[in-house]
């Protein structure tokens, strides 16, 4: 224990030495600067999962471990928008984290004022690299204060247009996706505003359009006027059968009316529009690319109620052994070129499909 | 690798200085701008010329752009990406073949002989088995290294897959597969997947199997006739060794996001007929639909794939689903199978019997 702690110390103060710290700065820029060379993902999300245990394992308290947990955020988050990452969200605080003790929501309620407004700051990371903060979540949840905090944070942001942090703050994914269900619906279930008075009267139109077509028909109406009858012998007492199929496409017209005249005015959007894009557009990531890449740490291989809806198509998914607070640059690379190999392999085959098509 | 000193840090932390004072706006900027990118009028200190600054014309330096230098910067980090990628293909590779050196062994190491006390015996001694496993499975259009191509290939993983449950005695396994093709032969994937259980089982012990899509019928055709004429003696022992029970249910991506558009429009519907208020929609009740519309939260997800992507699997679904994926495997593995039980039970794998 007291060998490892020493360690530790040699360990630190070498690292904190002039000439490592800068050498290690410029390694960090030199290779953050290679990986902008190739593809670099739009959305990246992360769960940041094991402060509690890294704390734990350290023989640190709770609080220190979330701590630790930020100040690897900040890192990455540096890391992310250096490379290019446009929308980062990560997922602060789950709507079942509640069931914590108090005294850990306390803390972390605590946390997230400051830190946010740290991020937040003037001349801070955030505002540097042009994010905007963006919280996603049940907000009726938070206690007053904290959201007065938050919402100081994502003002002060606000105007920044090159990249944004989405920070799930009490969030679940089942909560988003009934919320966005809940939206669509209450959008639907509006009725149209009663329409516009125009100076046309439709009846007076379509007596106009009979008499031009009456007027018209006799010419060469005959044959064809034969050969329709005994398909549609009972349909109407109208001559033509251009008006025959006139009339059953404006009859549709008529009961769709009909519906709307016994709610007086009342005329809905057909639900029959509603496809997974509305969803989509009414989920809180709505304005953010698709999600690329995925991370969560700790080895727990399970997404816990966090953006289903948005990485269960092409997301690439990866569970890393180490916990949060190590997060940093050295475990993200390998994911990263990972990343980054497989879209050029994918992009490969695409194209030797493309070929082989066009062969 | 945070290369902070000690008054960062406890700025960083409590938002005060080494002495208790708290930062201002100006110390704060201070403490950072070493971290921070440079910003725009500001010259970038960049590794080439920082140890000996060029005095020759410092004026001009600070305004210029300075093409020559992103023009080397630019080369050295594609120089740098170039080598990145080449070391990183190499390790892929390798990994690649080390895996697939570690499948092998696992390979051999559990094996099922289509004998189901093989495989209880693999999984006898796990604390706990998932009620509900789920597995994603991909069409194969032709695929000339596997030799599992097509619907006949898919089918034969199908039929694998379910008698490997019905031996570990998981009652309920979905299968979810992109292009949803099995939907549309349910019969025929009943009889296969029982021709395959009678392999496993025999024609006496073979457990009772119904295969199912959600909103289409059931199919479990009357018990046939060995089973039938059993039930006669309902003992504790014969009902103990015999008539498990297994459910294979197919998904397809339809089951995904589009049964929740389905859902909603429903929703929409009702709620423009005023019988439904949009506030009573609650994750409860749409959790309640698509359970009884499609299906629970499965307990464990295995994957076949190289890595974990989704492929449109129902997203309401996977909330707290553990996900089980072996890197860089290809196609479906009865060792996989297992350390997937493995993994989901915590349980160390044991090298050997």
């Amino acid at each position: 224990m007291s060998d490892s702690f020493h360690n530790s110390k040699i360990r630190k103060w070498f690292a904190s030495s002039p000439p490592v710290k800068w050498g290690m700065r410029q390694l960090r820029e030199l290779l953050i600067g290679a990986l902008r060379q190739g593809p670099i993902p739009q959305h990246v999300a992360f769960v940041m999962d094991g402060n509690r245990r890294f704390a734990r394992s350290h023989k640190i308290e709770t609080v220190e471990g979330h701590n630790l947990g930020f100040e690897a955020l900040a890192r990455i988050l540096e890391v992310c928008y250096k490379s290019g990452v446009k929308v980062v969200t990560i997922y602060a605080f789950s709507i079942e984290n509640f069931k914590r003790s108090k005294y850990e929501v306390d803390a972390l309620m605590e946390m997230a004022k400051t830190k946010l407004c740290q991020l937040a700051q003037h001349g801070a990371l955030l505002d540097r690299y042009g994010a905007a903060i963006r919280i996603l979540g049940q907000r009726e949840l938070v206690k007053p204060d904290v959201l007065e905090a938050i919402d100081k944070a994502v003002l002060l942001t606000q105007k920044n247009k090159r990249a944004i942090l989405n920070v799930c703050f009490p969030y679940t994914s089942r909560d988003e996706i009934t919320t966005a269900v809940r939206k669509t619906v209450i959008a639907y279930s509006k009725p149209h505003p009663p329409p516009l008075k125009r100076p046309f009267s439709e009846t007076h139109i379509t007596r106009n359009i009979r008499a031009q077509l009456l007027s018209t028909v006799p010419e060469d109406a005959p044959p064809q006027d034969q050969g329709s009858r005994p398909a549609s012998p009972s349909s109407s007492k109208e001559l033509n059968p251009s008006d025959i199929e006139h009339s059953s496409a404006a009859s549709t017209l008529m009961n769709h009316s009909d519906k709307s005249e016994a709610t007086p005015a009342m005329t809905y959007p057909d639900p029959e529009n509603i496809t997974a894009a509305t969803l989509t557009s009414n989920m809180f990531t709505s304005d953010a690319p698709p999600l690329d890449l995925l991370v969560r740490t700790s080895g727990v291989e399970r997404l816990s109620d966090f953006m289903l809806w948005q990485c269960h198509q092409s997301t690439s998914i990866v569970f890393l052994d180490c916990l949060w607070p190590e997060f940093d640059l050295w475990y993200f690379l390998p994911v990263l070129v990972e990343w980054q190999w497989q879209k050029k392999k994918l992009e490969e085959r695409e194209r030797g499909r493309l070929r082989y098509k066009l062969d | 690798m945070a290369a902070l000193s000690t008054s960062e840090q406890i700025a960083f932390h409590r938002g005060t200085t080494l002495d208790g004072r708290p930062l201002t706006v100006k110390d704060r900027e201070n403490m950072l701008k070493p971290f921070l990118p440079p910003t725009p009028s500001t010259e970038t200190p960049s590794p080439v010329t920082s140890p000996s600054p060029p005095v020759r014309k410092p004026a001009k330096k600070s305004r210029k752009p300075k093409p020559m230098r992103s023009f080397l910067a630019s080369q050295l980090h594609l120089l740098v990406y170039t080598i990145i990628h080449t070391i990183f293909s190499v390790w892929f590779r390798f990994r690649r073949a080390w895996h697939a050196v570690v499948h092998r062994f696992f390979a051999l190491l559990y094996y099922h002989h289509r004998t189901p006390e093989y495989i209880q015996k693999d999984v006898r001694n796990l604390g706990k088995l998932p009620e509900h496993l789920s597995v994603i499975l991909e069409l194969n259009e032709s695929d000339d290294e596997q030799g599992n191509a097509g619907l006949e290939g898919l089918l034969n993983d199908v039929c694998e897959i379910t008698a490997w449950c019905a031996c570990a005695g998981i009652p309920l396994l979905s299968i979810y597969e992109r292009t949803g093709v099995l939907k549309n032969c349910i019969p025929q994937t009943h009889r296969s997947i029982s021709q395959t259980l009678e392999s496993y089982f025999g024609v006496s012990r073979k457990p009772s199997l119904s295969v199912r899509a959600p909103h289409l019928p059931s199919f479990s055709p009357p018990t046939t006739p060995p089973t039938s004429s059993r039930p006669s003696s309902p003992s504790s022992s014969t009902t103990l060794i015999s008539q498990p029970h297994i459910t294979v249910l197919l998904l397809s991506a339809n089951d995904g996001r589009n049964t929740m558009v389905d859902l909603t429009k429903t929703l929409a519907e009702m709620a423009q007929k005023q019988v439904l208020d949009p506030g009573n929609i609650t994750a409860e009740l749409i959790d309640v639909e698509l359970k009884e519309g499609v299906c629970g939260e499965p307990e464990l997800l295995v994957l076949f794939s190289p890595r974990v992507e989704l492929k449109g699997y129902p997203p309401w679904q996977v909330r707290l689903t553990e996900i089980y994926h072996v890197p860089d495997n290809k196609g479906v593995n009865y060792q996989v199978f297992v350390r997937a039980l493995h993994n989901y039970a915590k349980a160390q794998m044991r090298f050997g019997r």
